[in-house]
């Protein structure tokens, strides 16, 4: 190992990643974040800003960082993308009329040099909905097989009965680490 | 501050010409070995209308919310300075800067803790925003935060939760600053593009519930 591995091990000190979570309003991001931090989820208005959650997890100091999604906020995501390891981009699987948006919002980030290196997990939300699209569908409507640039993967949950977001964030974490910290 | 600008002024002896205000840097606070005497910066070194709008502590083990104080909506506020403008203390520039705590001895046996802030940004996008927390009882470094929020929007509504073990202190200590009642302090403090805009302080009492 070389050059590249003394790069990969800079971080490796504190076992740090950082974390964006995105996608448009109301897919659940606040909840899927605040759900994972055991906190209670019946009161969450529309994030006007970003939540960030600093945690350890598996062994790792998580930064999470939450940005508003609504369309007037979308075009400062850009400034959170610096030293981004995993980026989870949450859908409203039932939110049909807006995958269209969904899809060319998550290409637009793809395209994006910043977040070249970031491993994806695509978070299909509200499973626990009444119509909400199943993997197979959703994956072929934002045209996932088409990602060449990046790890990803799809991972349907709920976050208001938190089933799979654990099992989202396994994967995005060892996914990370097994990149960054290959030394172990 | 009005402090340290008469002592200057006394050494120089004779009227100067408003004199060129260090800048204070994170380097700076990071290397202080106690709580600071004075606050390092004016209260209206905050050019970027930065306002906490809410703490929030709870313990990860059971849930509970340990602590929480929120200020009241802007036009609450509003009624409330109006309500109070023949009230003297309201002209303390430093009324708000300052936060005492008291707690219970329970409080030192947590393990794990979040610490939530909330905070509102005006109209200037603000970047490079960066927190340096001090924790200390008398001489002693407790805990140091040093947290890099980056870019905010403007006109934006942002939380950030730490959620983080409690440093685990030799009971020796713990007895100490139960006994001892605001002699743990902390040093709050907030830069934008390095260069200091907000000071605030704390201190803390642990004997809560304790008959003296």
């Amino acid at each position: 190992m070389g050059f590249l591995t003394v790069l990969k091990k800079m971080k490796q000190k504190e076992k740090e990643m950082r974390i964006l979570l995105l996608g448009l309003d109301n897919a659940g991001k606040t909840t899927i974040l605040k759900r994972f931090n055991g906190e209670p989820i019946n009161t969450i208005s529309p994030t006007l800003g970003f939540n960030i959650k600093t945690l350890e997890h598996n062994g790792f100091k998580l930064n999470m960082w939450d940005v508003g999604g609504q369309k007037s906020l979308r075009s400062y995501w850009r400034n959170y993308f610096e030293c981004t390891d995993g980026l989870i981009w949450v859908v409203d699987s039932a939110d049909k009329r807006r995958l269209e948006d969904c899809k060319a919002e998550l290409n637009t980030l793809l395209k994006e040099e910043r977040l070249a290196g970031a491993t994806l997990l695509v978070f299909a939300n509200k499973q626990d909905l009444p119509g909400a699209l199943g993997l197979d569908e959703l994956r072929s409507v934002l045209e996932l097989d088409d990602i060449k640039t990046h790890h990803w993967r799809i991972i349907s949950c709920s976050a208001v009965t938190g089933e799979n977001l654990l099992a989202g964030m396994d994967w995005v974490v060892s996914d990370i680490a097994a990149r960054i910290f290959t030394l172990d | 501050m009005s402090v340290l600008r008469e002592k200057v002024d006394s050494i120089n002896n004779k009227r100067l010409p408003q004199l060129e205000p260090k800048v204070i840097t994170p380097e700076d606070v990071l290397k202080l070995a106690k709580i600071t005497d004075t606050y390092l910066c004016d209260p209206d070194a905050n050019i970027f209308d930065i306002d906490f709008t809410r703490f929030k502590l709870r313990d990860l083990e059971s849930g509970a919310i340990l602590f929480e104080i929120a200020k009241p909506l802007p036009d609450n506020i509003e009624d409330n300075v109006d309500k109070n403008t023949e009230n003297e203390e309201i002209v303390d520039p430093n009324a708000g800067r300052f936060v005492r705590y008291q707690f219970t001895p329970q409080f030192l046996k947590l393990e794990t803790v979040g610490a939530t802030v909330e905070f509102t940004v005006g109209c200037k996008p603000v970047n490079n925003f960066r927190m340096i927390e001090r924790h200390f009882f008398r001489d002693k470094l407790l805990k140091t935060f040093d947290f890099e929020f980056g870019f905010c929007i403007p006109y934006s509504r942002n939380t950030c939760e730490h959620i983080y073990e409690f440093p685990s202190l030799p009971s020796d200590l713990i007895e100490e600053m139960i006994n001892n009642p605001f002699d743990t302090r902390s040093d709050s403090f907030y830069f934008v593009d390095n260069c200091l805009i907000m000071h605030n302080k704390a201190d803390y009492a642990y004997n809560g519930g304790l008959s003296t």
